[in-house]
């Protein structure tokens, strides 16, 4: 016992004893709080425990649904678009004959430090019926009458997938650009001497070397797209219909739109956990190498 | 020494967070020990959105107030509305009440909600306000059983704001917009695009304002008194999406995605009518260049029974909280000011436009004015008497549910589904919200 105790371990506990318990308190206690609440119903502080009724009604839940399929349509068709863009990017911008690479990674990383709200702001301005898109097209004679993009279901998630990746790409290029920036330059001498293309070094090198790095960012922007908010609630308000609602904005509604009903709205986030475990899960199966 | 200078680190971090925790208790509690102290508990502290309205009208109040009580202070924090409602539910489902104010800002949908969600947490105003002297469908939307919680404070009664000029060259006079139905309104509005170009009004299908506004000009609301769902076998429901559907096929009104295009639309002069509630008096005069072309008509009517030419759009009310440590002075602050003073109501129509529901300054000469932007036409006095006309309804508690439920479907009818199944599907989703 003495002996496992000495010196520097007990330096060592003290000094992550205090983040531990912070972490315990702020991020682990309301986790646990916020299970117990989604199995009680009730409207504000009228509450009863009801059991798993809460999880029985998720399931026939029509705004659920039509939220988890808004998401989900997000995730599919976004995310691999985002990266891939991300990944030709950065595979460009690491040329090394390529003039004005500091300009080009400035205005592509941009985006991502403008402030949420404010970009969402300017979509929506760029979309109105009499926004600078609808100019342009009409001005070109490519329509005859202005389009009302953020009012048609379609359109409007075609606008929200837009919005998200011109903010988001420029961060997983980041990512990739560091990555191949460590990827040994005679890898390539070798290949371009056995006569390898371009193209083949791209997707039988790059590709694969940067697979841990494709594998996080993949887990990371599954996450934000899972948890996505600020942009749908500014741009469209969850419409036409619902057609754009997120499940973020669903559990916000539950809570502070609608005579709110804090247990539902912890049953619908646990929702959420569970289906970011389970990608994450399978993306980890997928892509990462046992280690 | 150095172990011993490492521990010492770490019980002095420790203590110093221990203490930060429980200090804040103890220290709010001085502070209000101080206030109540100080300044012998005359200081109330009221949330409010929308400082220029809102705000505005506090701001008279105190001054009114403190006429006959000079120590009173009166501190307005002001928020967005969103912003307010959030900090409210989740103050109140924690079940803290120090960080509350003592008067609060209600949107009257969320009255009915508030007060049930949140049993006791809202004070009675039954026996210090003379309700009588209010609108009553104001006053109907604040009694639940048979207590009265709050002030009646702004109203939202409808009129047709219309360009004069516009109407004027499509060949219209003003009688020809009195008492007409929905039908011929877009009767007239066909004629108006066709001679001017220009469209007879807005439409946007993620915006409910429209829907709520041909309700309750027929005395009907998206649920029934007993909170239940009100689409099926409605028939102010079934002719309410039948115009609205109308509307949006006729090719008369201009799309708009949100409220800074809406506004906008009226103010660079693409359209010809403004449905809405008196408070966009201000929108529209905000179109200087515009002065002498306004003019306000009484709205269509639904052609139903109980269908009026008159109904509203929104509205508020000031609560107090149950638990403030200056309840009853926060409550005879309200009842002397907003809650029976024809001054207030004066002083808040001359300087911000706001109309008010009590009856009592109606009557007052400032309801007369004639305003230069609106051709000399005594808009006050047209509106405060379309107000006596607006059908009371209950609000109940799930007004949002109910009008989310319509938003999902309403795609779906302005595409031509058989309106009766889509009523069907609505009901259903909102007893789905619901339960």
């Amino acid at each position: 016992m003495g002996s496992k105790w000495n010196k520097s371990s007990l330096m060592g506990w003290q000094f992550v004893l205090l983040p531990s318990a912070l972490i315990l308190l702020f991020s682990f206690y309301p986790m646990v709080q916020s299970l117990l609440l989604s199995f009680q119903s009730g409207k504000g502080t009228v509450y009863q425990y009801v059991g798993l009724a809460n999880y029985v009604r998720l399931f026939s839940d029509p705004m659920f649904k039509q939220a988890v399929l808004n998401t989900v349509l997000y995730l599919v068709v976004q995310v691999p678009i985002m990266l891939m863009l991300g990944l030709v990017i950065a595979y460009f911008l690491n040329m090394p004959k390529l003039r004005f690479k500091g300009f080009y990674r400035t205005a592509i990383f941009l985006p991502c430090v403008t402030s949420l709200v404010s970009y969402a702001v300017l979509f929506k301005s760029i979309f109105a019926v009499d926004g600078v898109l609808n100019r342009m097209l009409m001005s070109i004679h490519l329509i005859q009458e202005p389009v009302a993009w953020l009012m048609d279901p379609v359109w409007a998630r075609v606008v929200i997938i837009a919005a998200i990746t011109w903010r988001w790409t420029g961060y997983n290029m980041i990512f990739y650009l560091s990555a191949m920036q460590n990827i040994d330059p005679s890898v390539y001498e070798a290949a371009s001497i056995d006569g390898a293309s371009k193209t083949r070094q791209f997707f039988s090198i790059t590709v694969p070397m940067l697979k841990p790095i494709i594998l996080f960012t993949a887990i990371i922007s599954t996450n934000g797209t899972l948890q996505l908010f600020d942009e749908v609630v500014n741009i469209t308000n969850g419409g036409p219909g619902n057609s754009t609602m997120t499940i973020s904005q669903y559990i916000y509604n539950l809570s502070f739109v609608y005579t709110p009903n804090f247990g539902y709205a912890a049953t619908v986030s646990y929702a959420i956990v569970v289906m970011v475990a389970v990608l994450a899960l399978l993306q980890l199966k997928v892509g990462g190498e046992k280690q | 020494m150095k172990k011993w200078l490492s521990i010492l680190l770490l019980v002095s971090m420790t203590a110093s967070l221990l203490a930060a925790c429980g200090s804040s208790n103890s220290n709010s509690a001085e502070k209000e020990g101080d206030d109540a102290g100080a300044a012998g508990a005359k200081k109330v502290v009221a949330w409010a959105w929308d400082p220029s309205f809102n705000g505005a009208a506090l701001k008279i109040a105190e001054d009114l107030y403190k006429k006959d009580h000079p120590d009173f202070q009166l501190e307005i924090v002001d928020m967005a509305k969103a912003d307010l409602e959030q900090k409210l539910n989740t103050n109140l489902a924690a079940g803290v009440k120090d960080g509350l104010p003592d008067i609060i800002l209600v949107n009257d949908p969320n009255i009915q909600k508030y007060v049930t969600a949140y049993p006791g947490t809202f004070a009675d105003f039954k026996e210090k306000v003379d309700f009588t002297q209010f609108s009553p469908y104001k006053v109907d939307a604040l009694r639940i059983e048979d207590k009265i919680y709050g002030v009646p404070f702004d109203i939202g009664v409808t009129g047709m704001f219309y360009r004069s000029d516009y109407l004027e060259e499509a060949g219209y006079t003003a009688e020809d917009l009195e008492n007409i139905t929905w039908d011929e309104y877009i009767e007239i509005g066909k004629v108006v695009k066709e001679k001017t170009g220009k469209y007879m009004a807005t439409i946007n299908p993620n915006d409910e304002a429209l829907t709520s506004i041909l309700l309750q000009s027929a005395g009907s609301w998206y649920i029934t008194e007993d909170n239940k769902g009100n689409f099926v076998d409605n028939p102010a429901m079934t002719e309410t999406l039948r115009v609205y559907k109308a509307i949006a096929d006729s090719g008369i009104a201009k799309p708009v995605t949100g409220w800074s295009e809406f506004v906008g639309s009226f103010n660079a002069g693409d359209v010809a009518t403004v449905v809405s509630g008196v408070w966009q008096i201000a929108s529209i005069m905000d179109a200087q260049d515009q002065s002498g072309k306004w003019r306000v008509a009484p709205i269509p009517r639904l052609e139903v029974e109980g269908g009026v030419n008159a109904s509203n759009e929104g509205g508020s009310s000031w609560f107090v909280l149950e638990g403030s440590a200056n309840k009853d002075l926060a409550i005879d602050f309200l009842a002397k000011t907003i809650g029976g003073s024809t001054e207030f109501y004066e002083r808040f129509l001359t300087e911000n436009g706001g109309v008010g529901s009590f009856i009592p300054a109606f009557s007052s000469e400032v309801y007369n004015q004639e305003p230069e932007f609106f051709g000399g036409q005594p808009i006050y006095s047209d509106f405060t008497r379309w107000s006596t006309e607006v059908p009371g309804i209950s609000l109940g508690m799930y007004t949002q549910e109910a009008k989310d439920a319509l938003k999902n479907e309403l795609p779906n009818i302005l595409n031509g589904a058989d309106l009766t199944q889509s009523l069907a599907n609505i009901q259903k989703h909102f007893e789905q919200q619901v339960q």
